[in-house]
């Protein structure tokens, strides 16, 4: 084989990094990912609050990360730490009460309406690992309420046979899903459902009608 | 002692109606969500005029 035939051999389509840059592409077409305008039933104030559960959970993340840096003792110790625990357990209170009212938006505009059911069940999944993530929280206090918070958990647990793998007396092991595991799946799971957000556009009010297509949605459609 | 002083507060106030018992914080909250949302639907959301001006240009 000369070294012309071999520049011939490999076919673009064949190529995984070609594969994979056609499905991103295909799943968020260019315009879709960042779009500058939005169609015109977007302009009420129930539409912000999916970006305010993201604003809340930044500061949750930024916030827990700092605190991780200080370690367990240091939020009892220190006042800052005192202070940087606080703004963690609010910033939380307040990415709930969002994602509760973000979550009775969607539901009386039956948000899955339009091939977005993926997007509706990430939304579910979503606030079921942040439930998680808040009770590995709770247990993660290294306080009284912590201690009790596990004991009164551990029978239901055990009960339905997880108490093996996920045992709510070790304060090591729940540090550890509440830090790493489980804001990494919640991660995942919220990158997933606004890609699928930006894929299939903001569910249109039931007496309205959607953009003509995708594009019009991307760019902007009615005003 | 402070600790014992912490421990001895009451566990607060709560509103039963047959099963459903809600600590009077927790049922405020729902409340205030709840005043929330109603508002996030009935108040207007303020328009922005550079898309207007926008518009006028294309």
């Amino acid at each position: 084989m000369t070294a012309a035939e071999a520049d011939e051999v490999p076919t673009p389509a064949s190529s995984w990094t070609v594969r994979t840059r056609t499905r991103l592409s295909r799943t968020v077409p260019p315009g879709q990912l960042l779009p500058d305008r939005q169609p015109a039933y977007m302009a009420s104030w129930i539409y912000v609050f999916g970006m305010l559960t993201i604003a809340a959970l930044l500061v949750v993340v930024a916030t827990g990360v700092v605190l991780a840096m200080g370690g367990v003792a240091w939020w009892h110790v220190s006042p800052t730490g005192h202070f940087v625990n606080s703004l963690h357990l609010w910033s939380v209170e307040l990415f709930f009460a969002f994602m509760v009212i973000h979550l009775w938006g969607k539901f009386w505009m039956a948000a899955w309406r339009g091939n977005r059911a993926l997007t509706w069940m990430t939304g579910v999944v979503a606030f079921l690992a942040s439930i998680g993530t808040a009770f590995t929280g709770y247990l993660s206090q290294s306080n009284f309420d912590a201690q009790w918070i596990s004991t009164q958990a551990k029978d239901g647990l055990n009960a339905v046979g997880v108490g093996a793998y996920f045992n709510v007396l070790n304060p090591g092991q729940m540090l550890l899903w509440h830090v790493t595991l489980l804001p990494l799946a919640i991660g995942v799971i919220v990158a997933l459902h606004l890609v699928l957000v930006r894929r299939h556009g903001i569910v249109p009010p039931i007496d309205a009608e959607a953009p003509a297509d995708d594009a019009a949605t991307a760019t902007g459609g009615a005003r | 002692m402070g600790s014992s002083v912490v421990l001895a507060d009451p566990a607060g106030r709560y509103i039963s109606a047959g099963v459903i018992q809600i600590s009077l914080t927790n049922a405020i909250i729902i409340g205030l969500m709840l005043v929330v949302f109603a508002l996030a639907i009935l108040v207007p959301f303020p328009r922005h005029r550079r898309h207007d001006r926008r518009d006028g240009d294309a």
